[in-house]
């Protein structure tokens, strides 16, 4: 079993991550989406961060380039300086209104 | 060194004025630009240019070299001649602004600083992207200038000023950008944007049609900035919306850059080109000329009167380029100098009689020789220097572009493709010009006293000129003379930049009026029967 | 042969002759001190400028420029007299471009010959004495408006010595628009007076159309010739090298083009219509500025460049015909007028076109002689009348005073007028009568184009001239005393005196200043016949030391050496007077004249006397029989309206550009920038319309787009992969 699972782990091909990625993508997708909640918004743009560093790595490992996994590296300190700077401005919005959904800011509109 | 100094200077000047508290501002400016002015005198004194066309004050800086961009800067006499007017003009723009401008000081002169150290900077560069950097960037204080502290329409001036003149040296940018590859192409790769170089390869290597093409794109930016006929009616609006220190700005070195422009790039890049179109420009600068002059005879507004006579002055500028020959090119440069000159100080004395009454309305307004008699002599000055009395600058090299149109062609010692009707036609704005500022000076200087009803209940009446206004008409006033008798100065030093800049056409021109003319000329050249 | 190549072989011939020979500069330096014949008004100029600036309050600038305008005067006598005067005198340099292989030049140079002397001589001493009377005259605005007046009178004549002294055409052309500008100020002096604002504008004006002629004439003396200095061009015309220029279009050209600079500046048809309005200025100014010297000033410009004239015949026959037809037209207004300035300002027009007259029937002797004596008694009949002006607050009809010459103390003013117009009406044995025949018979013995018609309406003009002259003479200085004044009680008049407009008002008589000068410059008027009668050096013929000043200068009336070519005209005057002549009734030309114009002066002088002084009920009856006959109705009212001329104007040049200007602004304002340029820029907004809806603010749909987008790109993208590689499988 555990011999069929290693076989089967390395016949893992470079589609199966990038199809692990999209799923999680589409996930954050949606969910950006679907939800009026600011906090759950943002966490779905960090899953869909996350399918993207995904299918860095995984092209990185499919072509031995090790840009890829710069690149994530790369990702994560961006999306965490930026989780930072996302909910300091949350808990701003949240004292201002004091509610979390994103329908009451609608300054933009023309 | 004395280039950087020239063009960093204001820059240290802006750094001083956001240091020092907002009431500092004006004297840290007046002063900025007086050091610079001092520096400019020092720079044309120690200039080894004057009569012999070689550059100096010259200056490189690496920036990005694997794109051959390189930071060049130097000037030859023409270039200095221009740096010399704005770096004269600016105290006196900055000391005119003192009464006018009440709030937000900092950022005016800070802005007026920031224009200076553009300008200084297109005069000064050597190479395309610095030229054009510096280009663009007059555009970005001059929007806020007018949109800040302009009069009502202000918001609209500024925003048509801006993307009408970007959109215009966009498509110069484009031919510069394609005519730097075109050089790297031809260089094996090697890119370089020195002026210099790209001159060199544009005349030697590029086919008549592509400078063709090359000066439809360059004429397109310059002629915006001019401005040339179908392209000007940017110009009336900016100014009648800008303060007056812009006015001043915008007519004595902005529509310059033009010129210049068509001076620096145009007429040493495609010579062919130029040649077979100079015509059609002149004819353009002619109809600029009449059409603005009469428009400006029916106007009532006196600051869109003087902005439309720009248009209408500037077109003796365009005929003597196109001329072609070196009186035709001294005229033009002594031109712009002498437009900077007494249209600045027409914009000036109409600030302060503006600043007074609070209107431009000549149906509002009139008589005011009684009560303001240094102002009423003042204007009466301009308005001879700017009609071309003898004696006067504006005189001299209107005389001397219409004379090398005249002779530009058949019918005239020296080859061209201009003539005697083109000179004939543009010399009819001679007495349209005599026309509308007769009248303007009449209505506004002359006659029975009118004033504005109305606006002087809460105050003593508007006194005559102070010293300070006083002091800044005086100079110009000078000048006016001073290069009106002795506009040798100016001819004398730049006569072998002309030459040089002449030297690739007379071998085109003997050859054109030989074969009577290209096609173009041909069709539209007049004189002998 | 192109005209081109003409050109451009004129233009080679001519390097040779570098604009500026150096031996010519060393020599000139010599006589550096003539210069201050124009540097003295132009010291007085910033002088009085400084007066006026601390509001000086006494005469300090009227005694400033008498001095120096006497000075400019001396200097002037002084060159005169000189045995060795340079030709050039060279004082700084002022416009120069040289190139590889030419240059252009005008340096800021005097030429002196004796026409400069000439004219010069006048100027400077009538401008003098001018200046005297006006400081008298300007007294009630003694202050700021003293200094501004008498700095203008030294604009003047610094412009008009550069225009009668420089040694190339654009020294003229300087002194040619700045003695317009000069005319411009003094025009406008009263200048809240929208009469004279207006006039001092339209006086600039008409003379900027004029200014173009020569500008272009400069232009293109410059392109065939390759010079414009008067010694170049004299000697390139003499040396015969005109010969090969001689068909080339230029050389027709060239005449008319300053025949319309000289039509604009010295008030020709169609180009007159500046000058009676000129008279809102001063009347020191109409004196000096608009009867004495600036209006000669297209005289001179002929005179001067009269080879070009003699080049092309049809151009001296237009010059004639113009000038004979404006004699006639300005005599005729000047009949109907009841304003002295305006008659006497028609009078100039219409002498003026006498000395046309002159330049065109090849009497340069004549014509430059009537300009120096109109010079005189022109001054004087408007200082006279500007005596009249002044003492009577501003009245100056002349049927609102009369008998002047039985008050005390108008005697002098009276007596002068007297010998004004005898002279001006050409009186046996003044100096009107011997110039003004010179020019007459002068039309009898030149051959062209109906010259004798033109001789006779000349004639007939001189017969109109005697009478509206003798007009205002009868009028105002004879007959019994009555006046009324005018309305321009000067304030300290009303302050000092005390009375009231109207009731017992005095009029103050003129005090020694203008007197004296009155006495001066009528005597000069006389005095000016002598010249006629003085011994001749150069040639045999009358007119002595004037003849030889004119026959020693470039307007000398044939090329020597150059009068068998085909082209010039033939004529034959200049001198020897042994080969055919014209006559009139079987008399000699010249003897006849003194006969006919007497009597026709005569004549009219009887007639004025007769309507205006004898039986002045007559000329009312005469003019209201006129107005009742409907078939004569039209000239006197014709004439009274001047002949409707300002009103064509306007209806041919005035309303049409008017118009266009209106049309040029509309079309500005709506079609390039509204149609154009903002329908362009209204593009991009137009588009972004459509769009707008999706900018709604709210955060999800902005992703859903986004997404959206996205979305198709990579559709958009897997789609052309599909497509290129399937187009290249196959």
């Amino acid at each position: 079993m555990t011999l069929q699972l290693a076989v089967t782990f390395s016949q893992l091909s470079l589609s199966h991550y990038l199809v692990m990625s999209s799923v999680l993508f589409v996930i954050g997708l949606v969910g950006f989406l679907t939800r009026r909640n600011l906090i759950v918004m943002f966490l779905c743009t960090e899953l869909m961060f996350q399918a993207a560093a995904i299918a860095f790595v995984a092209f990185g490992r499919y072509w031995y380039d090790f840009t890829g996994q710069v690149f994530v590296i790369f990702i994560l300190t961006v999306a965490a300086a930026e989780a930072a700077l996302a909910l300091a401005l949350v808990v701003l919005l949240y004292r201002r209104r004091s509610t979390l959904n994103a329908d009451e800011w609608m300054e933009l509109s023309e | 060194m004395m280039s950087w100094l020239l063009i960093l200077l204001p820059l240290v000047g802006v750094l001083g004025i956001i240091a020092a508290p907002a009431r500092l501002a004006k004297v840290t400016a007046l002063l900025t630009t007086l050091v610079v002015f001092g520096v400019s005198i020092a720079a044309a004194v120690g200039f080894g240019g004057w009569g012999n066309g070689t550059m100096g004050l010259t200056g490189s800086f690496q920036w990005l070299t694997n794109y051959g961009i390189e930071i060049q800067v130097g000037a030859d006499s023409v270039s200095l001649v221009l740096v010399l007017l704005t770096t004269f003009l600016m105290p006196l723009a900055v000391l005119g602004s003192f009464s006018s401008v009440k709030d937000r000081l900092r950022e005016y002169y800070g802005w007026l600083l920031g224009l200076q150290a553009a300008m200084i900077g297109v005069f000064l560069a050597r190479d395309l992207v610095l030229f054009y950097v510096c280009f663009e960037f007059t555009l970005v204080p001059m929007f806020f200038l007018i949109a800040i502290y302009g009069s009502t329409n202000r918001a609209r001036a500024s925003v048509k000023f801006m993307i009408y003149t970007f959109t215009g040296s966009l498509i110069t940018l484009a031919a510069f950008l394609w005519l730097a590859w075109s050089a790297s192409q031809a260089a094996d790769g090697q890119w370089t944007f020195a002026i210099a170089d790209l001159t060199r390869h544009a005349t030697t290597s590029l086919a008549a049609s592509e400078q063709a093409w090359l000066l439809l794109a360059l004429l397109i930016g310059f002629g915006v900035k001019v401005p040339i006929f179908p392209v000007h009616t940017w110009l009336p609006l900016a100014h009648t919306e800008a303060p007056t220190a812009g006015s001043v700005i915008l007519a004595g070195v902005l529509l310059k850059l033009g010129t210049y422009g068509l001076y620096r790039f145009m007429l040493p890049m495609c010579p062919e080109a130029v040649v077979e179109w100079a015509p059609v420009i002149a004819i353009l600068a002619i109809i600029g000329i009449i059409y603005a002059a009469l428009i400006c005879w029916i106007q009532t507004d006196v600051k869109k009167l003087v902005a439309y006579s720009s248009v209408s002055h500037l077109g003796f500028c365009i005929l003597g380029l196109f001329a072609l020959n070196p009186m035709g090119l001294e005229g033009s440069i002594l031109y712009m100098v002498n437009h900077g000159l007494s249209t600045g100080a027409l914009f000036f004395l109409i600030g302060m009689m503006y600043e007074r009454f609070h209107t431009r309305d000549m149906r509002a307004i009139g008589g005011l020789a009684g009560r303001m008699p240094i102002w009423a002599c003042f204007m009466v000055f301009f308005v001879l220097a700017s009609v071309g009395l003898p004696g006067l600058n504006g005189f001299v090299s209107e005389f001397l572009c219409l004379i090398a149109v005249f002779t530009a062609g058949e019918g005239g010692a020296y080859p061209g493709v201009l003539g005697p009707w083109y000179a004939a036609i543009a010399a009819l704005g001679m007495i349209f010009a005599a026309m509308y500022l007769l009248i303007m000076v009449g209505k506004i200087v002359f006659g029975p006293e009118r004033l504005p009803a109305g606006n002087h209940d809460d105050g003593p009446l508007p006194k005559d000129l102070g010293v300070r206004e006083i002091v800044v008409l005086v100079p110009l006033a000078v000048l006016c003379l001073v290069l009106g008798v002795q506009p040798w100065i100016i001819i004398d030093g730049t006569s072998a930049a002309v030459a040089d800049t002449l030297a690739v056409y007379q071998p085109l021109l003997e050859q054109a009026s030989q074969q009577t003319g290209s096609a173009v000329s041909n069709a539209l050249a007049g004189g002998a029967p | 042969m192109t005209g081109t190549t003409i050109a451009i072989r004129i233009a080679e011939s001519i390097p040779a002759v570098p604009a500026v020979p150096m031996a010519d500069v060393v020599e000139a330096t010599s006589h550096w001190w003539a210069g201050f014949i124009l540097w003295c008004p132009l010291i007085s100029l910033v002088l009085c400028g400084l007066c006026a600036a601390f509001r000086v309050k006494s005469k300090l600038p009227a005694w400033i420029t008498v001095l120096s305008l006497a000075c400019s005067f001396t200097f002037t006598v002084i060159l005169g007299n000189l045995e060795d005067v340079p030709e050039r005198i060279n004082l700084f340099e002022w416009i120069a471009v040289f190139w590889s292989d030419g240059s252009f030049v005008a340096n800021f140079a005097l030429y002196i010959d004796s026409l400069t002397i000439l004219w010069m001589s006048f100027v400077t001493g009538l401008g003098t004495l001018i200046a005297l009377y006006a400081s008298e005259y300007m007294e009630p605005d003694l202050g700021k408006g003293y200094a501004r007046f008498f700095a203008g009178v030294s604009v003047f004549l610094f412009a008009m010595g550069c225009l009668v002294m420089g040694d190339n055409l654009l020294m003229l052309y300087l002194g040619w628009e700045g003695v317009g500008f000069a005319s411009y100020w003094l025009i406008g002096y009263y200048y809240r007076r929208p009469e004279a604002v207006a006039a001092a504008k339209k006086a600039f004006i008409v003379n900027r159309i004029g200014d173009l002629g020569l500008a272009l004439a400069i232009y293109l003396i410059w392109a065939t010739f390759g010079t414009i200095q008067y010694n170049e061009l004299m000697t390139l015309l003499d040396e015969g090298t005109y010969a090969t220029v001689y068909e080339h279009w230029s050389v027709e050209a060239i005449p008319y083009l300053l025949m319309l600079a000289a039509f604009g500046k010295s008030a020709q048809l169609p180009l007159y219509i500046w000058l009676p309005d000129a008279m809102e200025g001063p009347t020191p100014v109409s004196a000096l500025i608009h009867a004495a010297t600036m209006v000669t000033a297209g005289i001179y410009l002929i005179a001067r460049m009269y080879p070009f004239f003699l080049l092309e015949p049809t151009s001296l026959h237009v010059v004639a015909w113009v000038g004979g037809l404006t004699a006639l037209l300005a005599a005729t207004i000047g009949m109907a007028q009841y304003d002295i300035k305006r008659i006497f300002a028609y009078s100039t027009v219409s002498q003026l076109g006498f000395m046309f007259l002159g330049l065109g029937v090849l009497t340069t002797y004549g014509a430059s002689y009537h300009v120096f004596t109109h010079a005189f008694f022109k001054a004087v009949l408007f200082l006279t009348a500007g005596a009249v002006m002044h003492g009577f607050a501003g009245q100056l009809d002349l049927r609102k005073l009369s008998g002047l010459r039985r008050m005390k103390g108008w005697r002098i003013v009276a007596w002068t007028m007297f010998v004004g117009c005898i002279c001006l009406a050409g009186f046996p044995f003044t100096s009107g009568y011997f110039s003004k025949d010179a020019i007459l018979a002068e039309a009898f013995v030149t051959q062209g184009p109906g010259f004798e018609i033109l001789g006779w309406i000349a004639i007939f003009t001189a017969f109109l001239t005697a009478y509206y002259t003798f007009r205002v003479w009868c009028r105002v200085c004879a007959g019994p005393v009555h006046f009324e004044p005018g309305d321009e009680l000067h304030d300290d008049d009303h302050h000092d005196d005390g009375h009231d407009e109207g009731h017992g008002f005095h009029p103050h008589a003129p005090r020694f200043a203008i007197n004296f000068v009155l006495v001066v410059i009528a005597a000069g008027a006389l005095l000016a016949s002598v010249p006629y009668f003085m011994t001749n050096e150069v040639s045999d013929i009358k007119g002595g030391w004037i003849a030889d000043m004119v026959n020693d200068s470039t307007a000398a009336s044939g090329i020597p050496g150059h009068a068998e070519h085909p082209g010039t005209i033939a004529h034959d005057h200049s001198g020897d007077h042994g080969h055919h002549h014209g006559s009139i009734l079987g008399m000699d030309p010249h003897v006849a004249m003194y006969y006919i114009s007497g009597v026709v002066g005569g004549v009219g002088l009887f007639l004025a006397f007769w309507l205006h002084l004898w039986r002045r009920q007559d000329a009312d009856r005469l003019r209201s029989w006129l107005l009742a006959r409907a078939w004569i109705r039209w000239l006197p009212v014709a004439m009274e309206n001047k002949w409707y001329v300002d009103e064509v104007y306007h209806a041919l040049v005035r309303a049409p550009l008017w118009l266009l200007g209106h049309i040029f602004h509309g079309f500005d304002r709506y079609i390039i920038d509204g149609l154009l340029v903002d329908g362009t820029a209204r593009l991009p907004r137009l588009v972004a319309k459509w769009f707008q809806p999706l900018q709604n603010g709210m955060l999800q749909s902005y992703a859903i787009t986004m997404a959206g987008g996205a979305a198709l790109i990579a559709l958009l993208m897997i789609l052309m992969m599909q497509f290129f590689e399937g187009g290249g499988v196959q």
